[in-house]
């Protein structure tokens, strides 16, 4: 039986030490419940506390929709992220169209993969 | 003697970055680089006295100038910009560099100088100045930014020579007088001083140079740029055209498409700048709502914006120092590595996105309210729309594949202690100004109008809760179930394209075409240019038939000619 092998330490900045959970699977996995949790106590508390002044398009009828923002935070989301493919394939061309390179620079970056050297540490 | 109070406070500030320019060493250029800013505040801070004043008035050639004027308006703007630029020059303390140090001193003096002008000539040249200033931030970022240096001067000199034309048309339709007010659409110039001043505010089509030349900026260049030249296009639009209706839909329309644009945009730095021109959409359309509420929330959000957009960008700025990178492909898991800057970066990033309890909250929010009391519903829901494309690039995007996301594994060292200095400045002014017991009424203080707005209410906090927690969750959910799409190395072509692929290939084929027609037409241009030339001589040489009747010969009648051409112009004109 093999034992998970830990982070090493050494480079890691001490005070992000004791949050290195937050890199876990498990934890970025579960994540996804602190925003629905978010959510829900925020409709309810929608019910509670109506808009004062609602637009007609968050209204039924004579009733402001309780949750209407999120409603609309979601769609409004989740349209912007499905519309993202289809513009990289209309908008995306190589890094080179214009003829001027992309970022960044040879001359002026640090990024060891272009200088061979790690500059900064 | 100089009378300190007659001058404008901007000057001092060029000044110092004139002596910058001469200054070889480092130590003394930082010194002023910080000091002049603050000086300036100090000299605003003793001129105003609440009530406007005109100061620095000459006269020079017939046209009164107003070198200074501080009213309730442009005070705000002025402390504003004395702030950015002392943060700025805390931030770029690490950076040994006469060009940078200089140039930012002059571009922050410009736009200072320019925002407390009070006619439309002194306006003008700091207008100018700001962008000849500016475009060595541009170039300090490498051979590669050349090319979009240039362009970014071309346009925003284009921006000022048709902001000197409305300029000369507007005062003419005045009587010569260049007082800088109210103008509006239906004045005379009034369409181009719009234009002008959209250009440089980043209006739809017309602001593709933000996002070209901000990302190949120096990374402190990045942070400089980002605080003055749109902005001091926002006070100028805020001065001439409030309650202008068009401004509501060009705003409108300003505040969703840098969203599609920004979710697919791998170069962090270019996501900001997306939502930089994001950002300027609700002011541009609360200056077009233009209520008392409306101008309040758009002073309010120039303030808070110029803080969290650079704390933003000084955190993405300081991701590049250590790794050489912005892009998203190439980043990931860095709060092993920088957790303060995290921290920093979320705190920026709360505050776009307008979380309660941080600085757009209070801001954001009464150009939204303002749209509402004016029945304005689909600019209102254009705006909510924007809102979750806020939360999406700025507020997720930029943290998320920078600090989380996948690790990718470099490890580095956190941000220079100048730039956690600074950006900690940022941030705590983010929660200050936002703060429910005492903060939010500092900013508000300031505002324009009296206001009696209340941010913190159960509504507006719930529901602006729901909005952000159902982005949040939208996210999470399509990261999940791998909807999101992955970050890719690409040029993302916006409407720029038209000049630099479109227009230079037109420029191209027309030099093609006429070298070759040149070639084939040699010997007739030959043929004609002596033809022509001897006639010419004929006609204007001492021995020609002209100067028999002329004997002051060729010059005077050129003068005549060109004297009579001058009078018909000017008669045509008057008239």
């Amino acid at each position: 039986m093999t034992t998970p092998e830990k982070p090493k330490m050494d480079d890691i900045h001490p005070a992000a030490r004791p949050f290195l959970f937050l890199g876990e699977t498990k934890v970025k996995r579960n994540f996804i419940w602190f925003p629905l949790a978010g959510l829900i106590i925020a409709s309810i508390l929608g019910v509670l506390h109506p808009q004062k002044h609602p637009a007609p398009f968050e209204m039924i009828g004579d009733w402001p929709i309780p949750g209407s923002w999120a409603i609309f935070g979601f769609l409004a989301y989740s349209f912007i992220v499905f519309s993202a493919p289809v513009l990289f394939r209309l908008l995306a061309k190589p890094e080179d169209y214009y003829g001027e390179g992309g970022l960044p620079d040879p001359d002026y970056s640090t990024d060891p993969d272009i200088t061979g050297e790690a500059h900064h540490d | 003697m100089i009378d300190f109070m007659q001058v404008n406070p901007g000057l001092w500030v060029i000044l110092a970055g004139l002596i910058c320019a001469v200054m070889p060493a480092s130590p003394l250029r930082k010194f002023l680089a910080i000091a002049a800013p603050v000086f300036a505040a100090v000299m605003i801070f003793n001129i105003y006295d609440n009530t406007e004043v005109l100061a620095g008035q000459f006269e020079i050639g017939g046209v009164t100038l107003t070198t200074l004027r501080i009213d309730n308006l442009s005070v705000v703007w002025g402390y504003l910009f004395c702030l950015a630029g002392l943060i700025n020059a805390i931030y770029a303390l690490h950076e040994k560099s006469w060009i940078t140090d200089s140039s930012a001193l002059v571009y922050t003096g410009a736009a200072i100088a320019g925002v407390l002008s009070g006619d439309m000539l002194s306006l003008f040249v700091f207008w100018e100045l700001t962008a000849i200033s500016s475009v060595f931030l541009v170039w300090q970022g490498g051979q590669h930014a050349y090319a979009a240096g240039i362009r970014y001067l071309v346009i925003q000199v284009l921006s000022g020579v048709l902001l000197l034309a409305g300029a000369v048309i507007y005062a003419n339709s005045q009587g010569g007088d260049f007082t800088f007010g109210y103008i509006g659409v239906d004045a005379p110039g009034g369409w181009l001083l719009l234009i002008a001043m959209g250009i440089k505010a980043g209006f739809p089509m017309l602001h593709m140079w933000m996002q070209d030349a901000y990302p190949k900026a120096s990374i402190t260049g990045t942070v400089i740029l980002a605080s003055f030249t749109t902005k001091f296009a926002i006070y100028a639009l805020a001065r001439a055209f409030p309650g202008t209706d068009i401004l509501i839909w060009i705003g409108c329309i300003m505040t969703c498409f840098p969203v599609f644009f920004a979710v697919i945009e791998n170069d962090l730095r270019r996501v900001l700048s997306f939502s930089l021109n994001n950002q300027l959409g609700f002011m541009v359309a609360g200056i077009g709502i233009g209520t008392t509420m409306a101008m309040n929330g758009v002073v309010g959000q120039v303030f808070v914006h110029v803080i969290f957009k650079g704390l933003l960008f000084m955190s993405i700025g300081a991701v590049m120092y250590r790794t050489g990178t912005a892009k998203a492909s190439e980043l990931g898991g860095l709060f092993r590595s920088m957790p303060y800057t995290t921290v920093l970066c979320l705190i920026g990033a709360g505050s776009i996105a307008a979380f309660p309890l941080l600085a757009a909250f209070v801001t954001k929010a009464m150009i939204l309210s303002a749209a509402l009391e004016e029945h304005l519903w689909i600019p209102f829901a254009m705006m909510l729309f924007a809102s979750a494309g806020v939360m999406e690039h700025s507020g997720i995007k930029v943290p998320h594949f920078t600090f989380f996301a996948h690790d990718s594994g470099r490890r580095v060292k956190e941000a220079p202690w100048n730039m956690l200095v600074a950006m900690s400045l940022a941030a705590v002014l983010c929660i200050v100004l936002a703060w429910p017991w005492g903060g939010y009424e500092l900013l508000y203080s300031i505002m324009p109008y009296e206001t009696d707005y209340k941010p913190y209410t159960w509504d507006h906090v719930v529901f602006q809760l729901q909005l952000l927690f159902a982005a949040i969750f939208a996210f999470t959910l399509l990261k999940r179930y791998k909807f999101y799409p992955a970050e890719k190395r690409a040029e993302i072509v916006d409407a720029d394209i038209l000049y630099r692929r479109v227009g230079k290939g037109v420029a191209v084929w027309t030099d093609a075409i006429w070298t070759r027609l040149s070639a084939r037409m040699k010997t007739l241009r030959a043929t004609a240019g002596r033809h022509i030339g001897r006639k010419l001589y004929h006609a204007f040489s001492p021995a020609g038939s002209l100067s028999e009747s002329a004997p002051s010969g060729l010059a005077a009648l050129m003068t005549a000619s060109v004297l009579i051409l001058v009078l018909i112009f000017a008669y045509v004109a008057g008239a």
